[in-house]
């Protein structure tokens, strides 16, 4: 039950792509995916393309379906309900990044690919610990290594990085750009990684397409790109309550299935709590992020809450289902493991709250929308 | 994906604001000191101001026409009672928002003639009376009973935690007409003046300065008239109440970090680069975030109400959401100040005008009135997830 209601289209993508995803996956299948040399299978990817998910809020112009935000996190949604790792979040969220930034056609032949089906990754620190410096020949960039999903696996990258001299820049670039840069490194979840050291890298002027990006449209740009991963843990907290409820009927002990004691009884409805809290956030924020509506703030409050209950399910669900919900054998591994890898994907706790306070308590910029 | 929030509301609000922004200073100002002291009960001031705001037909915004209100929708309501809890003025509480839409759904024509008339102008204050000595959480083994007697109920018990029992001019009454055992089953509810002979009232003070009462009914004559819906089956209008009562509630959080944030902004905090500045600023940010959800879980119940539908798993997560985050705010916001945090309210030196001590001191009613925390879960667990009780 949520405080929003969906269109019938947008009932229809939901439908669409929960059905399509509970047709193949399955814990085992997640297991099979993360062992496997690629993570992902190219042909589902194929699929998934075919179904025009990838594009799915770009516009007619590029090839898109002209569809909008809420579409895009109603598919990524469905992909956290199944703990389904794919380059997919990554490649939606540079799409939204390049869209959003994007002065007339900038983007159009990267975004063109996108549709045609073409993997995207982006490069936006979270704590915003990499800088750009303008050098003769380009970018130079400087900082500490970042992670990147699927980087390894993506054709193009996506930079959206601030610069010393003034306002941020966007850049693209292909992934064989960064040679021994990019090294493989293991996720705590099922999606795949790369560490990379930008530190010392030019970017050549002709990847840099945008410049003189200023910080809030920036920041906005990439805050409606991360609404896609709150939707995401919005969906695996949901399923993880879903699941232990389940559970929590079928197993018994003490004679009784517990459900009826008390303290999981609890347990469940503070599940509850959690994961609705942090969907009506996320739809909220969805609902108010229009492009151009720089609604920033609450973009954020709801990733922060996304991965607060995401994580705050998991550790109870884990509780609920006991020695089971730790076996490899069970799905909420997978939920586990997702949840804190989506949850520091957003970068610093502390530096988060910090820019949630200003937004919401100093500069109270979501009162318009919030209406007090 | 559409919020039941579209323009029209959004200009509702807007009259509103500029209804209560245009109200005598002097009325505005002295209720809202005696609705901060003590929320929980109308008193002098606040009557007028209620009776102010009937007068000019803004009582009653969500009451069908035919019951003189303006027959809007519940998020209007919601929107109204949100406004004015931001103000921190009073929005008729849970005579306009509890007791005056459960009449509507099981009050008889005459009852309703009665009495929607007179809460709609501000003229009644209804007081609860469920809770007894050995009757909290397990309000269905209340023992306080009504015996008929031709026309009339006789009713003799004690009542606890009946608050406004002194300011009130109506008791909306919980008494057992069945056995003890019926449990729920053998409970009848009743509208009775509470100047009414045999009614005695004596007062509690909380330790955050809110006033409570005890009440005995010492053969207290009630006609049968007055008795809401069939003899034994007063529960569903008392469940029907409760679940109203859970969910009016949301910006009074937004409201307390205010008090926190204006602390801040004078001791340089608010956007300080120091770490005690830090400290503040990732606690008000999580706190910030708290209070946007808050909104949330309150505007849901309002679109479930404005659906025709009751929120009762909703409206217990409301519940729960808003009083542990008041709370929260409250002492962890002491937490933040430290040393002059523990100068009382009433002091001008009482850091954040005093109220988050106050608050504070307040607090453990949020997580127990309205049904106890703890009773929520196990409501949210059966009727949100089907969990066998
Ligand atoms: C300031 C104030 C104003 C009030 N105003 C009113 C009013 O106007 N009208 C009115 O009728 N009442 C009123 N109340 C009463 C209030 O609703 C009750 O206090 C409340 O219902 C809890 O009952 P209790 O205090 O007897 O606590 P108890 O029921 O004794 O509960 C004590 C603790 O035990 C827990 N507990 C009890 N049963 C269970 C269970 N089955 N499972 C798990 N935990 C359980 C509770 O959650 C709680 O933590 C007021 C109380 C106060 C203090």
């Amino acid at each position: 039950m949520t405080a929003f209601t969906l269109s019938e289209e947008e009932t229809q993508v939901q439908a669409t792509a929960r059905a399509f995803l509970r047709d193949f996956v399955d814990n085992t299948y997640l297991n099979e995916q993360e062992e496997s040399p690629t993570g992902f299978e190219a042909s589902r990817w194929g699929r998934m393309r075919d179904l025009g998910w990838s594009s799915v809020h770009l516009p007619a112009r590029v090839g898109g379906a002209d569809g909008t935000l809420v579409d895009a996190a109603l598919i990524t949604r469905e992909c956290g309900r199944a703990a389904y790792a794919s380059p997919l979040l990554q490649t939606l969220r540079s799409a939204t990044v390049l869209d959003a930034i994007a002065a007339d056609k900038t983007y159009d032949d990267v975004l063109a690919g996108i549709v045609g089906g073409a993997i995207a990754t982006l490069v936006a620190p979270p704590d915003r610990t990499v800088m750009a410096e303008s050098v003769a020949d380009g970018f130079a960039l400087s900082g500490p290594p970042v992670v990147v999903e699927w980087l390894a696996q993506a054709e193009w990258v996506v930079l959206v990085l601030p610069t010393v001299e003034r306002g941020w820049l966007g850049a693209v670039v292909t992934a064989d750009s960064f040679g021994e840069r990019a090294v493989d490194v293991p996720s705590i979840d099922n999606e795949r990684m790369v560490r990379l050291d930008l530190d010392g890298m030019v970017l050549p002027s002709e990847a840099v397409r945008t410049t003189d990006l200023s910080a809030e449209d920036a920041a906005y740009a990439l805050a409606r790109a991360d609404l896609l991963r709150a939707s995401a843990m919005v969906g695996g907290a949901q399923d993880v309550v879903e699941r232990s409820a389940t559970y929590a009927l079928e197993r018994h002990q003490f004679g009784q299935p517990l459900g009826k004691f008390q303290a999981v009884r609890h347990h469940l409805a503070r599940m509850v709590i959690a994961a609705d809290g942090a969907q009506l956030l996320c739809d909220d924020a969805l609902n108010r992020a229009l492009p151009g509506a720089q609604e920033t703030a609450v973009a954020r409050a709801a990733l922060f809450a996304a991965g607060r209950s995401y994580m705050d399910v998991v550790l109870t669900a884990a509780q609920v289902h006991g020695g089971v919900g730790t076996t490899v054998e069970h799905v909420l591994h997978h939920h586990f493991r997702r949840a804190k890898a989506m949850q520091l994907r957003s970068g610093r706790r502390s530096s988060r709250l910090r820019e949630l306070h200003q937004g919401l308590v100093v500069r109270r910029e979501a009162v318009e929308g919030s209406l007090w | 994906m559409k919020t039941v929030l579209g323009p029209d509301q959004r200009s509702f609000l807007a009259e509103l604001r500029s209804y209560l922004d245009g109200l005598d200073p002097e009325l505005v100002e002295s209720t809202r000191a005696e609705n901060i002291a003590d929320p929980m009960q109308p008193r002098e001031h606040g009557r007028r101001f209620l009776r102010q705001l009937a007068a000019d037909g803004w009582l009653g915004v969500s009451w069908p026409t035919e019951y003189g209100g303006q027959g809007r929708t519940e998020i209007e309501h919601w929107l109204f009672a949100e406004e004015l809890y931001s103000r921190r003025l009073p929005n008729g509480l849970l005579t306009l928002n509890v007791i005056g839409p459960t009449l509507m759904l099981t009050g008889t024509e005459e009852q309703k003639a009665d009495y929607l008339p007179r809460i709609i102008n501000g003229e009644l204050v209804f007081a609860i009376g469920y809770s007894e000595p050995d009757a909290g959480s397990d309000l269905a083994s209340l023992r306080t009973r009504a015996v008929r007697d031709g026309d009339e109920y006789v009713v003799n018990g004690q009542k606890l935690w009946t608050t406004g029992g002194h300011v009130a001019t109506h008791y909306w009454l919980a008494a057992r007409t069945g056995k003890q055992e019926d449990r729920h089953r053998g409970v009848s509810l009743f509208i009775v003046p509470m100047d009414a002979p045999g009614i005695t009232v004596t007062p509690i003070v909380t330790q955050g300065g809110e006033r409570t009462t005890s009440v005995y009914l010492d053969d207290v004559r009630i006609p049968a008239s007055q008795r809401i819906g069939e003899e034994n089956e007063g529960w569903a209008a008392i469940v029907c109440a409760l679940n109203f009562e859970r969910m009016f509630f949301h910006n009074e959080p937004r409201w307390e970090l205010e008090q926190l944030a204006d602390w801040a902004r004078e001791q340089g905090l608010l956007e300080g680069e120091s770490a005690d500045a830090y400290a503040l600023q990732e606690r008000m940010g999580e706190h910030a975030v708290d209070v946007e959800i808050c909104r949330l879980f309150a505007l849901r119940g309002a679109s479930m109400l404005a659906d025709g539908k009751v929120p009762v798993a909703e409206a217990s997560a409301n519940k729960i959401w808003w009083g542990e985050l008041r709370q929260r705010i409250c002492n962890t916001g002491l937490d933040l100040i430290g040393e002059e945090g523990a100068i009382a309210h009433g002091s001008p030196y009482a850091p954040a005008h005093g109220h988050l001590e106050h608050g504070l001191q307040s607090s453990p009613v949020w997580r127990f009135g309205g049904g106890t925390n703890e009773i929520q879960l196990d409501m949210i667990a059966n009727q949100g997830l089907g969990m066998p009780r």
